[in-house]
């Protein structure tokens, strides 16, 4: 399979990227570590005319401490960067913790923080070449009116699949957007749309540059839980992050998210009512991982079934409060 | 025991420093001046007649130089004389999803890739057969029209007293046991280059010339024949590096065929090489398969009778289908002994990617069943099931009663050694919660005694030649695929001429250069090709030995070759004194006579003749037997003697080989209850051998065959809905990675074959089949769950877990009961057939006959 044909252009500054976004307007697609996008323009899920490399905007690479305290990492940031950087695993083992189990070495070497959070979403009925795509009958998601998932149904279920958005929501994360009219700041928890084709927050002429972790989440104890068929490679199938603060044996404050179960990454509501100003338990844990799974809503996007996949989300909620807990 | 120097020492594969570098050439790395690329057509419909097939479109668009379709080709071909149902390209049905119809030939990818979205197709769709039992019941729309109830081939063999054994048994164990569908998954993806020269007398197109990434360049050069029309002697293949088989490439492969059809029609070189998604489609792998076992057993464990019935959804082709279902019985037996059998088999058509020969070919989902079903005896008996398996061994030399010759026969020490190495006796029964052992057995054959074409021609020929610079240059036509049939090759000839295995040059599978040989397929290379290395060197040995014997002045009997050295071994001489470090190669060198000893040879020899001599180099005793004989050159063959050849039944041909392989393996898993995830901590792995002719190869394939088997016991499965295929890609068809695989040892039982070169069997393919019962019992002794549905993926041990339990049910596993299935599952989900909805795609299939404006089939 080829790469249909585009042209690259290759900004070497932020305001330029920008001006390329205006000149080009909604006909490019912007591409980081590539690992995401390019087996999808292969099968010809993406023809975009322009594709706009970030590569060469040194600004936007690597680990700085906040302004105002925390840490500020640059979107062109590796993801194996970040897996082996000192203070990420000091200070915010959650993110330690997910980043380490993205896909494998190889491809987190050339995987980027900012692809993690602007993954698109994924099916099996979409994540297929042009051929196959017409065997079956294109969906909602891609050329097509069908939704292979829910037939009959209008919403594309298609669910997001990165790792690390679980746990930086879980820290409280924001993010900084670039835009025509200058820059935002948003939390990452209200970046995600719950609908597998509308996917982000994120106009066309926008690209994330910046991922924030607050100060004030520094030194929470974390776990994220992914379940997959295989120890490497693959795609989370569901996962599960909690962050927790813990003092005097008790739990201050906590945050759990999950992923790859929704067409967005969510906190859990709620989790706090059960976890705060309690010493976790089995049982408490428990009730966390209902909650969880009562968020869930899997369907045949992907392999193993959702009934399992949503199961997985209860126990894996459990055991990643016990695990944060006992960090 | 035979003191060797090179035989049974570990040494690299001769073609490893071009594969771990990546300077070695695999088929895709070859390119030729104006060569073209080819793309493939693949039918969107699993089961279709095609009415029409209009490629103007495609041809017209800039930078396509040729469109080929079913009637550029349209002689049928198959790898078995009795299945020839395929065509290179769709002659009038397509009959899966991914089914060749079409191939353009342009001067970039990019082009031929949008030249084949300008071929219009009409299609008229048939009713598509996808369960094989459904399919079983079908009376029209067959898929091939000469096959009633869409069965390609069914047997019923019956050997001994069935009802007399079961009446004799203490206990019958039924059950119904399921093996999902796996693939080979080799590395490299298929690849062929095609090139037509001219002829020198008419200028039209002469003689062709064909690359391709092939376990069987005869076979090929057969096929390309007969789809061609063209003469064998006109077709030269040449086997590049192949990146891995597994069976997957050792049929005819459509590419191979239509590179060579396009390359013709393009009057150009093509290549062709599939995308991954196409090696799924091409597949050839293990299909589906059901098994009905009833085993009958004495209170000791003894078994009286076995009845078998199997079902194999086989795909849309016969490809090797018949031969898979032969096997699935025929190796019921020489395993263990087993008084009484009764086989059915079936092998069923479906409308998906046709199943062919995979690692194991036939064996491995039955050995899942039975070794399962053994553990299943043991444990209602209360016996050890590695005892069990004890009882039940064969006493060779013997022919079992389905008519298999069993002379060497390492199983009990196989199974001694993984009892002793896994503490099998203290441990098992005894670990902590959620841990356990399992224990189960598998063989194979070492080649089919009998070839896929009748014919009395040998199975493997070698040649080799010698010249004055003392290089040995073998011609093989077995094929290296990563196995090490080529190392092995040079390792038989150096040991029987005495030389330093870096004087040996393998020259393999080019049908212009090397003799016939069948292929790299049912184990057989280093049997029948290594008996034939043998043979041919023990032939040109013969003139060295005698002319060194002249020029020694000794009787031939006392020449000795070894180590590079030739002397007379009825001196004082001893091999010890040419090792030690004034040894004669550094004198002779210091002397200058190695240097120009190729054309001063004879010179140098004559001037050195004031005496007999007591040693010579190699060199030397080469260029005395030219001196002598002329050119230096033999040739060995090899084809498996009659007594080896099996019974005289239907279908009796398939199963026998001159000698079998057997593995013991113990496998050490644990279970987490709340996720049914299994672990594979160990797997002790015995594997005799026969001889290892090289230890660190044999290891390598034991291992490589346990990692595969335990692919198809935890993760590996082709997922079907309604014909297609969900997962053809290696993302979502999940091959272990390196971090679920567990520390293997492996150990080596050397039963020392009587008829195998210096001793050797099969160590490619044997042991697969034990991996996959083996982590089944351990998974029953970690948690108490009976799999019966492989693969174990979390979900169905989760849902037995729960059931035994008595928890509240959920169904995570599409209504098949793990424990007890009684027909495969589907994907969820829905095809777009099922959908609705006015405004489609232009591209959308569901569009067709709705849009009068566009051309039926709309683009496809």
């Amino acid at each position: 399979m080829s790469l249909p044909s585009f042209q690259l252009l290759r900004p070497k500054t932020l305001d330029e990227a920008m001006a390329l976004m205006a000149k080009y307007d909604g006909q490019v697609k912007v591409v980081a570590g590539g690992t995401d996008l390019l087996p999808s323009m292969k099968q010809k899920l993406f023809t975009p005319p322009y594709v706009l490399d970030l590569r060469g905007i040194s600004e936007l690479r690597g680990i700085r401490s906040g302004a105002g305290g925390g840490v500020e990492i640059g979107v062109l940031t590796s993801l194996s960067t970040i897996e082996h950087a000192l203070p990420i695993r000091k200070d915010y083992p959650v993110l330690y913790e997910a980043v380490k189990t993205v896909a494998s070495p190889v491809l987190r070497n050339m995987g980027t923080i900012g692809g993690n959070l602007c993954l698109d979403t994924r099916c099996l009925w979409y994540n297929q070449s042009l051929l196959w795509r017409k065997s079956c009958g294109f969906c909602l998601k891609k050329d097509g009116d069908l939704c292979h998932v829910a037939p009959g149904g209008k919403f594309c279920w298609a669910a997001f699949s990165g790792d690390t958005p679980p746990a930086l929501m879980c820290l409280g994360a924001e993010i900084e957007i670039a835009g025509p009219t200058g820059t935002r700041r948003t939390p990452l928890s209200e970046f995600y749309v719950n609908d597998g084709i509308a996917r982000l927050h994120l106009a066309e002429n926008e690209i994330v540059t910046r991922v924030y972790l607050p100060e004030s989440s520094a030194g929470w104890r974390g776990s994220y839980q992914k379940l997959r068929v295989r120890g490497s490679i693959d795609y989370p199938l569901a996962g599960v992050a909690v962050a927790l603060k813990m003092r005097a044996g008790r739990v201050e404050a906590v945050r759990v998210a999950i992923t790859a179960v929704n067409p967005a990454p969510f906190l859990v509501k709620d989790a706090d009512a059960h976890l705060v100003g309690v010493v976790p338990t089995e049982e408490i844990a428990g009730w966390v991982g209902d909650l969880a799974a009562s968020t869930a809503k899997p369907l045949t996007t992907s392999a193993l079934t959702p009934e399992y996949r949503r199961e997985m989300v209860r126990v894996f909620a459990k055991r990643a409060v016990m695990s944060a807990a006992a960090n | 025991m035979t003191d060797f120097s090179v035989i049974g020492k570990s040494i690299a594969m001769v073609d490893a420093a071009g594969k771990t570098t990546g300077a070695g050439k695999y088929t895709d790395d070859l390119s030729l001046p104006g060569m073209l690329v080819g793309k493939i057509l693949h039918s969107v419909y699993p089961h279709a007649r095609i009415k029409r097939i209009d490629t103007s479109r495609a041809k017209a668009l800039d930078g396509v130089v040729a469109v080929v379709t079913g009637a550029d080709a349209p002689n049928p071909y198959g790898i078995l004389p009795v299945g020839h149902d395929e065509t290179a390209l769709a002659v009038e049905k397509v009959r899966y999803v991914g089914d060749h119809v079409a191939c353009v030939a342009a001067i970039s990818e990019e082009i031929a890739e949008n030249a084949i979205e300008l071929i219009d197709v009409e299609y008229e769709l048939l009713p598509a057969y996808f369960d094989p039992v459904e399919s079983m019941k079908a009376e029209t729309d067959l898929i091939h029209e000469n096959r009633a109830h869409n069965i390609e081939k069914d047997y019923h063999h019956v050997f001994g007293d069935l009802d007399k054994g079961f009446a004799e048994a203490d206990y019958i164990a039924e059950g119904r046991y399921l093996a999902n569908e796996v693939t080979h998954a080799a590395m490299e993806p298929h690849s062929t280059l095609a090139n037509f020269e001219l002829d020198p007398h008419t200028g039209k197109l002469g003689r062709l010339t064909v690359w391709s990434s092939t376990q069987v360049p005869y076979y090929l050069q057969h096929k390309l024949s007969l789809v061609l029309e063209m003469p064998m002697s006109q077709i030269r293949v040449i086997k590049p590096l192949v990146g891995g088989g597994f069976g997957g490439k050792s049929e005819i492969i459509p590419l191979e065929i239509i590179a060579a059809v396009a390359a013709r029609a393009a009057r150009a070189p093509v290549k062709i090489t599939y995308t991954r998604e196409e090696v799924f489609w091409a597949h050839r792998g293990r299909p589906r398969t059901i098994i009905d076992l009833k085993t009958g057993v004495k209170n000791d464990g003894r078994m009286t009778a076995v009845a078998c019935k199997v079902i194999q959804d086989g795909g849309a082709y016969c490809s090797y289908g018949v031969v898979t279902i032969l096997y699935s019985g025929a190796l019921l037996g020489a395993l263990y002994d087993i008084p009484n059998i009764r086989y059915d088999g079936y092998r069923v058509l479906t409308n998906k990617p046709a199943c062919g020969a995979m690692r194991g070919h036939g064996t491995v989902n039955v050995r899942f069943a039975f070794e399962s079903q053994m553990d299943e005896i043991a444990a209602k008996l209360k016996l050890d099931p590695a005892e069990m398996r004890r009882v039940n061994l064969l006493k060779p030399p013997t022919v079992t009663v389905n008519g298999l010759r069993v002379l060497s026969y390492g199983l009990p020490e196989c199974i001694d050694q993984v009892v002793t190495r896994s503490g099998w006796k203290e441990r098992k029964g005894k670990l902590p919660k959620g841990r356990g052992l399992g224990v189960a057995c598998s063989h194979y054959v070492s080649g089919a005694a009998n070839s896929i074409i009748r014919s009395d021609m040998p199975h493997s020929t070698v040649n080799i030649k010698i010249d004055r610079d003392g290089s040995v240059v073998i011609y093989t036509g077995a094929s290296e695929i990563g196995q090490g049939s080529d190392t092995m090759t040079a390792q038989v000839v150096a040991e029987v001429l005495g030389c330093e295995i870096a004087r040996v040059n393998v020259i393999a599978a080019d049908t212009d250069l090397t003799p016939i040989d069948l292929g790299s397929y049912s184990s057989r290379v280093t049997f029948m090709a290594g008996n034939a290395a043998l043979r041919a060197a023990a032939d040109v040995k013969k003139n060295i030995v005698s002319a060194a014997a002249k020029r020694m002045n000794c009787a031939p009997e006392d020449v000795i070759m070894r180590n590079d050295r030739v002397w007379n071994g009825g001196t004082t001489l001893s091999d010890y004194d040419f090792t030690a470090s004034d040894s004669l190669g550094e004198k002779e060198a210091a002397r200058g006579h190695v240097d120009g000893q190729i054309l001063r040879g004879s010179v140098l020899q004559t001037r050195k003749e004031d005496g007999p001599k007591d040693h010579m180099s190699f060199e030397e005793a080469v260029v005395a037997a030219i001196d002598f004989h002329g050119a230096l050159t033999g040739t060995g063959s090899y084809a498996p003697p009659a007594a080896a050849r099996g019974g005289k039944h239907k279908g009796g041909g398939v199963g026998p080989s001159p000698a079998y392989s057997y593995s013991a393996q113990v496998a050490e898993v644990s279970v987490d209850e709340d996720t049914g995830e299994v672990t594979v901590h160990k797997v002790w792995a015995a594997h005799d051998c026969g001889r290892a002719l090289n230890p660190v190869a044999v290891e390598g394939q034991v291992i490589g065959s346990v990692w595969m088997g335990l692919g198809q016991a935890l993760e590996e499965e082709i997922v079907w809905k309604d014909g297609l295929l969900m997962n053809p890609g290696l993302l979502e068809y999940r091959s272990p990675s390196s971090t679920e695989s567990p520390e293997i040892e492996c150990i080596i039982v050397e039963s020392i074959d009587p008829e195998g070169p210096f001793g050797a069997k099969e160590a490619g393919e044997g042991s697969l089949a034990a991996t996959i019962p083996a982590i089944s019992n351990a998974i029953y002794d970690a948690v108490g769950v009976r799999l019966r549905e492989s693969p174990f993926t979390p979900e169905r041990v989760l849902a037995a877990l729960r059931a035994k339990k008595g928890m509240k049910r959920i169904e995570m596993t599409e209504s098949v009961d793990p424990t007890a299935p009684e027909k495969f599952r589907e994907h969820g989900g829905s095809l777009w057939f099922r959908g609705k909805g006015p405004m489609r795609h232009p591209l959308d299939p569901a569009r067709q006959g709705t849009n009068a404006g566009s051309p039926a089939g709309g683009g496809d």
